[in-house]
């Protein structure tokens, strides 16, 4: 969708981008991240045209940007600015609207779009689309500001820090929502920020960029596990957990007590008293997990059970092996479950996440040994 | 106050002709001010070279005294009503043409890459943005050149134009206080009725969402 060949940027005698080559694939999201002073944002704005590189060629969905009119490339493209850039002297409405308008869109086709933005965002038209920007607080304005650079539909959108500004809840809130938005319209993004949590949470794709130059151009897990040099050690700092990532598969339980669907409620009783669980994996022959039957529910309908598949809970959030611990923890503590089963792609059962592995886990992060820490459980 | 009414009564006839063309005489040097001040103040404000050099010469002719800037007028354009008006004219400039270039200066840069990123020409961003942003602050310059236009309208009365310094500069000759206040009231109130009218006018221009 995006291709830089070979582009550079000079001003006077500095360089301030050096013959860099990379691409953005249509619906990815791509962030340039870097110290202040990298090239980021002359990088950003030579998409658009704001800066026009030096050196170079940029390719916007096939076509050389030198070629096509500035004003029109822009047009097509979205564009959000760290300062939120709203334009005080017109309204919400005025504002979300403004590329449609200058494009010339039907009055009632302009109203419906903008409509349909604010749901989005979950903005009532009819509260919001009179308002004027210093009516609002910034976390809304800048919402306004992404919603005005999605207005004509474009497939590129660039975003130059636009979270930056905004307090540190408030920037969480408008990154899932980002996030979710991103999720649903598959736009290409091109995001810039200093920021590697941001980076991490929002990109597909992380370019690190120093001096002008890309360092490494890579997924997060991959930047994460395998940093390039010392300069991306030193610049993901925190983030770099050990050597490497948590996976589901080294936290998880491999031997969970299973059951087959066709067994009876007082066997189950049996298993669950022999193994002293209080939850038992229902599976099939080929190990494929069918549903979860805990105790709770087994006491609840003991008389009337004959068979496990009829009262087994079949609506489970599982995660699979190669996710991130992390993103098993979320699960657990935010949908406040016990457990977590854990499967592979044909949803053949591997193991289990429960609360207490997920201790362990982080206990083992902390004080860097999991065995001994197990026992005090 | 009566007195005052009664003398402004009877002397309503010269006083109504005088100030007819003091309106006019001010009215129309400041009309032709803010068409060459706005516009100029707009392409200046791209030309910061050429605008400290402008706005210099514009300073530094508001700093002749208008008494002298008449007699210079004098001897090229004779006496009447086209000489006051270009010397009005000239000191009408610099206030509209001052506040024109600096409050489109100091339109938020982050909004004019906002706008220029988005695709607006250079043409939408000034109409769409710069000017409605601007407005206030050059309808300022406009009310303050207007206000002391008017009162520097009375000058004209010297050089034959007419207007309510007529009045004024007659009842000087004569030692007649009443004409001389006949002549001052009236330009006082139009000043301030003038003042007035443009504060509002200021105020109606900003945008809702500034206030």
């Amino acid at each position: 969708m995006i291709r830089f060949e070979n582009v550079s940027k000079v001003y006077g005698a500095q360089a301030v981008v050096k013959n860099i080559d990379f691409q953005v694939a249509q619906g990815e999201f791509l962030v340039l991240i870097g110290p202040s002073g990298c090239g980021k944002t002359t990088t950003l704005k030579m998409i658009n045209r704001l800066v026009e590189p030096s050196g170079g060629k940029i390719l916007v969905g096939g076509r050389d940007i030198m070629q096509l009119d500035p004003v029109m490339l822009r047009r097509e493209i979205g564009y959000v600015i760290q300062q939120i850039g709203l334009f005080p002297n017109m309204s919400i409405e005025e504002n979300i609207d403004l590329v449609p308008r200058l494009l010339g869109w039907e009055k009632e086709k302009r109203a419906g779009r903008v409509r349909e933005l604010l749901k989005l965002v979950d903005m009532d038209y009819d509260m919001y689309a009179g308002r004027y920007p210093n009516e609002l607080s910034g976390g809304q304005q800048q919402r306004i500001g992404v919603l005005r650079a999605l207005a004509a539909e474009p497939s590129i959108i660039l975003m130059d820090e636009p979270f930056g500004a905004l307090d540190p809840i408030t920037r969480e809130n408008l990154q899932d929502e980002l996030k979710n938005l991103q999720n649903k319209l598959q736009k290409t993004i091109v995001f810039v920020t200093h920021d590697m949590d941001e980076a991490i949470k929002l990109a597909d794709r992380i370019a690190i960029m120093r001096d002008g130059g890309i360092v490494q151009l890579a997924s997060p897990e991959t930047i994460l596990r395998h940093p390039k040099d010392d300069f991306v050690v030193e610049f993901i700092g925190k983030h770099r957990v050990g050597s490497e990532l948590a996976t589901v598969e080294s936290i998880m339980k491999s031997n969970p007590v299973i059951i087959g669907p066709d067994k009876g409620g007082a066997e189950a009783l049996a298993l669950m008293r022999r193994k002293g669980v209080d939850t038992l994996l229902v599976v099939d022959g080929e190990k494929k997990l069918l549903g979860v039957l805990s105790i709770e529910k087994l006491d609840r309908e003991h008389k009337a059970v004959r068979l496990i598949k009829d009262v087994m809970d079949t609506n489970l959030p599982v995660v699979t092996a190669e996710s991130s611990a992390s993103e098993a923890f979320d699960l657990l503590i935010g949908q406040g479950l016990k457990y977590l089963p854990v499967v592979d792609e044909q949803n053949r059962l591997l193991g289990l996440v429960t609360r207490t592995s997920m201790v362990n886990a982080l206990a083992g992060v902390v004080w860097g040994e999991e065995d001994g820490v197990e026992s005090n459980f | 106050m009566s007195p005052i009414f009664e003398l402004l009564a009877t002397r309503w006839p010269e006083i109504s002709v005088a100030l007819w063309q003091h309106i006019y005489l001010s009215m129309g040097s400041v009309a032709f001010g803010i068409l060459i001040s706005v516009p100029l103040g707009i392409w200046l404000s791209s030309r910061d070279k050429t605008a400290r050099m402008v706005l210099g010469v514009f300073g530094a002719v508001q700093t002749i005294p208008s008494l002298a800037f008449l007699g210079f007028v004098l001897p090229v354009l004779g006496i009447g009503t086209l000489p006051a008006m270009t010397v009005l004219f000239i000191y009408s400039v610099l206030p509209i043409l001052r506040n024109t270039y600096t409050a489109i200066k100091e339109v938020n840069p982050a909004l004019l890459e906002a706008g220029t990123g988005m695709g607006m020409t250079a043409r939408e961003l000034l109409f769409m943005v710069k000017l409605p942003m601007a407005l206030p602050v050059i309808m300022s310059g406009i009310k303050i050149s207007t206000v002391y236009i008017i009162s520097w309208t009375t000058f004209s009365a010297l050089i034959g134009a007419g207007g309510l310094g007529d009045l004024i500069y007659g009842g000087m000759n004569v030692y007649d206080l009443g004409l001389i206040v006949a002549g001052t009231i009236p330009a006082a109130l139009l000043a301030i009725l003038a003042g007035s009218i443009l504060g509002r006018l200021e105020r109606a221009v900003k945008p809702r969402g500034l206030r």
